[in-house]
């Protein structure tokens, strides 16, 4: 007891700057054992310390009292301390013991769940995202968690606001495959396909060592939302994909390349056919919904096809292509289409007719000025850091090696090879 | 001798001549540029200034040549504009002048420009001096009162003006003798269109004669120097009048007519179509340049992940480039 007295007061004396700070984390480090092996009896003290004055020694004190197994009763207190803490924070000391605080975040997370009442987690833990990354392209293990929830609690606007960012550091790979996993995810729930694409792409051509079920299920919904959102699906990975997924990826996911061959065939029937020998399959993945709009899609994507085949169609003759029941059911969905700014067309309803246009953006305007200079800047922005990168990668030891080993060889002095270290 | 001159004369040059004289003497002299051990050169318009006669051949490098010339262009009531000039062969340590070729010369631009006649002369070095009055007196029977345009071929990096210098000769009595005095006059720059593109080819090509890429480069560049010059100016009279506003600096009627007539002159064009075709471009070369950035960058991610395969794939294809021998 006395040492815990004796911590609060350095706690308490050491917490105002930067320096003091520092010496108040050594002294921490050491004491972290005493903590722990107390951790039953740590609550009351918390109440001594100020979360927003004295964060890393609060941070400390919370860790090591919910380091226990944690009953229900007292989980929901736990979650109100600790979503207090959160919000009350200073963000400078927390980043001192990052590892500490995402183990806080992802305990108040599991209680959160275990309350099932996710929603009162969502808030918090954006909050914790916001003070743990060092800057918005920083990607941290608390963003998966963050977007679990979201996607837990269906509020799926919050979990959107994140994806805006654009991520160029990474703490852990696997971060980033669950982030870009569970990003799709909240993006096909917004029914933002293109997105989702790309997160989903992200997962699948991250670099890895070795396959991971979570590259196998995002590719599962890749191929999925590939035919949603393009019609098809190109069935060779792009060459930065890891050697490890283009072989293995195709081979675990056959009945979702059956489905995408199926597809390309434009016949429905055979479609649903094939969907509803495969139903469970699809249900055990969960993926039943986005299966559904597969074949739904399939419609839009013929209509597509017809608009590069004519300029005027009657209503009876979309219905006859597409296989559709009744020319009212093509004129809804000719509709649905102009609506969402897939095809531009006219429909003249007195005689049935539908006329297929021409794109009328113009590209006159001032609004398409700024958004063009908006992707000059972001593209000028991406194209220091690749510079950058590209850099660093020539001096990397390992590409090196590589390299000179393999470069041709046209004189004897070439066959020197490539120094790989230099003993002085 | 350089006082203002009085005569009210208003002068205009052209760059023709500028660049005619430039290259006359640039001419001249990399002729001149032989190995020490040569003792003599034989180029008419070589000279040395008397003074320097005894240092002799070897030293032939030291003194830059002079090099002299004839300017020719109109003179309409108080306005002399000088259009083109010509070489002539005149040696100062005889203070002979090439009678029978200035008058055939003569002759020559006559038939080409009929309005044209003998202004002046002209000549280089660093400021006038008293032989050059010789020379000015015998063209005194071709024109009256010629000019003298000197023109300093000694490359300064501070000096912002031309170092191009018009004399005109006045009679003025010092010490009870009436003695002609070169005076200074002012003048300004005139050009024509067709002068203005060799002079801007001439502006812009750098001495390594640059690909294609490399002048338009320049060129951007001086355009986009020109607009930033255009920026300060504006913010300049921008600040001027906030201050007249603010009342920190007094009012002056002139100057805010004057300001106010240039902004009643812009707009320059206004109407839906110009609005349009206007915004249509802008767009097209925004296109553009998106695109190329896009290309750019393309290239650079298809490198970096070149790279990137071979540092850390495992089992990346091997070139297969075997030992050459």
């Amino acid at each position: 007891m006395n040492s815990v007295e004796g911590l609060l007061t350095q706690i308490r004396g050491l917490s105002s700057t930067a320096s003091d700070v520092l010496s108040l984390q050594n002294v921490l480090k050491q004491a972290d054992e005493s903590l722990h092996a107390e951790s039953t009896r740590l609550l009351p003290f918390l109440d001594q310390l100020d979360p927003s004055k004295h964060s890393l020694g609060y941070l400390y004190f919370l860790e090591a009292c919910t380091a226990g197994p944690v009953t229900t009763e007292s989980a929901s207190s736990f979650v109100l301390i600790i979503a207090r803490f959160i919000s009350s924070c200073v963000a400078e000391q927390i980043r001192l013991a990052p590892d500490k605080f995402i183990s806080v975040c992802k305990r108040f997370k599991d209680q959160v769940l275990s309350l099932e009442e996710p929603l009162r987690g969502v808030a918090p833990m954006l909050t914790a995202v916001r003070k743990l990354q060092s800057s918005t392209e920083h990607l941290t293990t608390l963003h998966p968690e963050f977007l679990l929830l979201c996607l837990l609690a269906k509020c799926y606007k919050t979990g959107l606001s994140i994806l805006e960012e654009d991520i160029f550091e990474v703490d852990q790979p696997r971060d980033l495959y669950l982030y870009c996993y569970y990003g799709g995810m909240i993006c096909i729930g917004q029914k933002c396909f293109r997105k989702a694409l790309e997160l989903l792409h992200n997962v699948v051509t991250a670099p890895m060592s070795t396959i991971n079920a979570i590259a196998v299920e995002a590719y599962k919904k890749y191929i999925l939302v590939s035919l949603i959102h393009h019609g098809q699906l190109s069935t060779s990975l792009p060459k930065y994909a890891s050697g490890v997924a283009q072989r293995n990826l195709k081979s675990l996911c056959l009945s979702y390349m059956e489905l995408a061959n199926s597809y390309n065939n434009g016949k429905i029937a055979d479609l649903e056919t094939y969907v509803q020998a495969n139903m469970e399959k699809f249900g055990s993945d969960n993926n039943l919904g986005l299966v559904k709009q597969v074949v739904s899609s399939i419609y839009k994507r013929n209509i597509q096809r017809l608009t590069q085949t004519y300029l005027t169609l009657s209503l009876q003759d979309i219905a006859n292509t597409v296989q559709l029941n009744s020319p009212k059911e093509a004129e809804m969905h000719v509709l649905q289409m102009i609506q969402d700014g897939e095809i531009y067309a006219t429909i003249n309803q007195k005689d049935g007719m539908v006329r297929f246009l021409e794109d009328p953006e113009l590209y006159k305007t001032c609004e398409m000025i700024e958004h063009i200079d908006l992707s000059i800047l972001r593209l000028m922005t991406l194209s220091k850091k690749l510079t950058a990168m590209d850099e660093l990668i020539s001096c990397d030891p390992l590409y090196l090696g590589k390299a000179g080993r393999e470069r041709q060889r046209f004189d004897f002095d070439d066959f020197d090879s490539v120094p790989q270290r230099f003993n002085i | 001798m350089a006082s203002s001159s009085s005569s009210g004369l208003t002068f205009k040059l052209h760059p023709l001549v500028i660049v005619n004289i430039s290259d006359h003497y640039t001419r001249v002299k990399s002729q001149l540029n032989l190995p020490p051990s040569l003792t003599s050169t034989s180029s008419a318009a070589t000279s040395n200034n008397n003074n320097n006669n005894s240092n002799g051949g070897e030293n032939n490098q030291q003194k830059p040549p002079r090099v002299y010339g004839c300017v020719i262009g109109v003179q309409r009531g108080r306005t002399v504009e000088i259009f083109n000039s010509f070489e002539l062969i005149y040696d100062p340590s005889t203070r002979s002048l090439d009678r029978s070729f200035l008058e055939k010369k003569q002759e020559l631009y006559k038939k080409v420009f009929p309005h044209f006649y003998v202004l002046g002369w002209y000549s280089t070095g660093s400021d006038a001096q008293e032989s050059d009055m010789h020379f000015h007196k015998a063209l005194m029977d071709i024109n009256e009162s010629p000019l003298y345009v000197l023109l300093n071929p000694a490359i300064n990096p501070a000096q912002k003006d031309l170092p191009v210098t018009i004399y005109e000769s006045e009679l003025h009595v010092i010490d009870g003798v009436p003695q002609l005095i070169f005076v200074r006059s002012s003048y300004t720059i005139e050009t024509v269109e067709a002068e203005r593109i060799s002079v801007d080819h001439v502006a812009h090509l750098k001495p390594s004669g640059g690909s294609a890429a490399t002048q338009l480069a320049a060129q951007l560049t001086g355009i986009h120097s020109a607009i930033k010059m255009l920026n300060s100016r504006i913010r300049v009279v921008h600040q001027y009048l906030v201050g007249m506003q603010k009342g920190d600096i007094p009012c002056e009627s002139s100057l805010l007519r004057q300001v106010s007539s240039l902004l009643r002159r812009l707009p320059a064009i206004e109407s839906e179509k110009f609005q349009d075709d206007f915004l249509m471009e802008y767009n097209d070369t925004l296109l553009i340049t998106y695109l190329a950035m896009f290309t750019n960058c393309s290239s650079t991610m298809n490198e970096l992940v070149d790279k990137f395969n071979t540092a850390y794939d495992r089992h990346s294809r091997r070139g297969g480039r075997t030992a050459f021998i």
